[in-house]
């Protein structure tokens, strides 16, 4: 603790109090002025007042809410603070293991539910996916549509000038660029579209969730679609994830700590109606470590699907599992 | 000063802790209040994540009562995850953590790490 620690902490929390101390203030002045006087009444209760209203309000809380956890930074320890975002600021008695706020056997694992509320049709569960490429096909259609409607409205304006026998020529040399912006993304949305709707689903369903290290699942992985596969592998991976403010920025860094391949088919002709089944039985290591989630770090464990197919680009679809610690774990004869 | 009493240096999931902590040196008036934890805390690349599992605060009429002379012993049962784990990216590690607040300001802290599980490396 030092002295710039001491500053900063005091620093912060004046900050955050004035903060809170203006928005109380202009609040004040505000409802006092609109609804106790009715001669001054500098603003009619309309989007205005509430506008103006939320603007002190919001800087009340934000105030409040900095001032308290400043101080609570400063006059409780880790483990106390810990403690209180279990439980509340309501007070009880402070001692004893901590019970988590969500039910679960495993603290710090995820809750088994979200993985095994979908049945499988041939095993007893359906994996949920986790395709990075469909986020990205999202978030480059939702570009794509609001850049083109922002271009249509201006195409629309520069055409009404020239029908009034004006040329705008800003607005001309703004649209040029932005034409072929809005045509690139719309080309690059069609082709990833394309591509996601060619390559078809791949589900994979597995008999028994939660996994124990040392046990051995079966698994079955269907690739619908209409293409000529090259080659359809299939792997248990075990991801370490970190993220962690770097300046100002949330970076999150993924590691593959551990990789095998569980199955593999090569050259196949695949068509609508004539899925590719592919059954196989793997199991998980021994010493492997169980699936972890913190705030700003996870173990994950998943099935990963890579494929190869003539004429498209090769393709991988992510299915996490749960790996629970080995129920009645013994303790080791050297330790004993 | 923290002793784990049962001189292992593997603790499995779901045995019982046992510990005890005393202080010395310090004038037992001046103790405002103490706290004695039980939790894990990830190191490595990610930003720290702290997780309590067992936490006791000591603070007035509860701290009066307490005769320093003698170690306070404390044992609590160990959950069965997370386990310890040294990954690449993270790490993931147990301990027993005193903090002795005084009257002046100052905070003392002792920690005695340990292990749960026996997986310490990466898999």
């Amino acid at each position: 603790m030092s002295g710039w620690w001491f500053i900063g902490s005091l620093g912060e929390a004046l900050f955050f109090a004035t903060v809170f101390l203006i928005g109380v203030f202009l609040s004040a002045i505000l409802i006092s002025w609109q609804l106790m006087s009715q001669s001054t009444q500098p603003l009619k209760i309309g989007y205005g007042f509430w506008l103006f209203l939320g603007v002190c309000l919001s800087f009340s809380v934000l105030g409040i809410v900095g001032f308290w956890y400043r101080v609570l930074k400063v006059v409780t320890s880790d483990e106390h603070r810990e403690v209180l975002a279990q439980r509340g600021i309501i007070p009880e008695p402070l001692s004893g293991p901590q019970q988590p706020k969500r039910t679960s056997h495993a603290p710090s694992i995820p809750d088994v539910k979200r993985f095994t509320d979908s049945p499988g049709a041939r095993l007893a569960y359906r994996l949920p996916s986790q395709i990075p490429e469909n986020g990205a096909l999202v978030a480059l259609g939702i570009f794509a549509m609001a850049w083109n409607a922002m271009i249509a409205v201006f195409l629309v304006i520069a055409a009404q000038n020239y029908l009034r026998f004006e040329i705008p020529w800003q607005l001309l040399l703004l649209l040029i660029p932005g034409i072929y912006v809005a045509i690139r993304s719309a080309q690059l949305f069609f082709r990833s579209f394309i591509r996601t709707l060619g390559i078809g689903s791949t589900t994979v369903e597995i008999e028994a969730l939660p996994l124990v290290p040392g046990g051995e699942y079966r698994l079955e992985i269907v690739q619908y679609g209409r293409l000529v596969i090259k080659k359809i592998a299939v792997r248990l991976e075990c991801e370490e994830e970190s993220t962690y403010h770097f300046g100002t920025d949330l970076r999150t860094e993924r590691q593959t700590v551990f990789s095998t391949e569980i199955a593999s088919h090569g050259r196949d002709r695949i068509d609508w109606g004539y899925p590719l089944r592919m059954e196989c039985r793997f199991s998980v290591p021994e010493d492997a470590m169980h699936s972890f989630q913190s705030k700003h770090n996870a173990v994950q464990w998943k099935i990963v699907v890579n494929g190869e197919a003539n004429r498209w680009p090769l393709y991988s679809r992510s299915f996490p599992v749960l790996v629970y610690p080995q129920p009645g774990m013994s303790r080791p004869a050297a330790a004993s | 000063m923290i002793r784990l009493i049962g001189l292992q240096p593997t603790y499995m999931p779901g045995d019982t802790l046992e510990f005890e902590y005393r202080v010395a040196n310090v004038d037992r008036g001046s103790i405002v209040a103490v706290e004695c934890s039980v939790c894990w805390l990830t190191e490595g690349k990610g930003t720290e994540d702290l997780g309590v599992h067992f936490f006791q605060r000591l603070a007035g009429d509860s701290l009066a009562a307490i005769d320093w002379s003698i170690a306070q012993k404390i044992s609590c049962p160990l959950p069965i995850s997370p386990l310890s784990y040294e990954g690449k990216l993270l790490k993931i590690s147990w301990c027993v953590r005193v903090r002795f607040f005084l009257n002046d300001g100052t905070e003392l802290m002792a920690q005695q790490p340990f292990y749960v599980g026996t997986i310490t490396r990466e898999v």
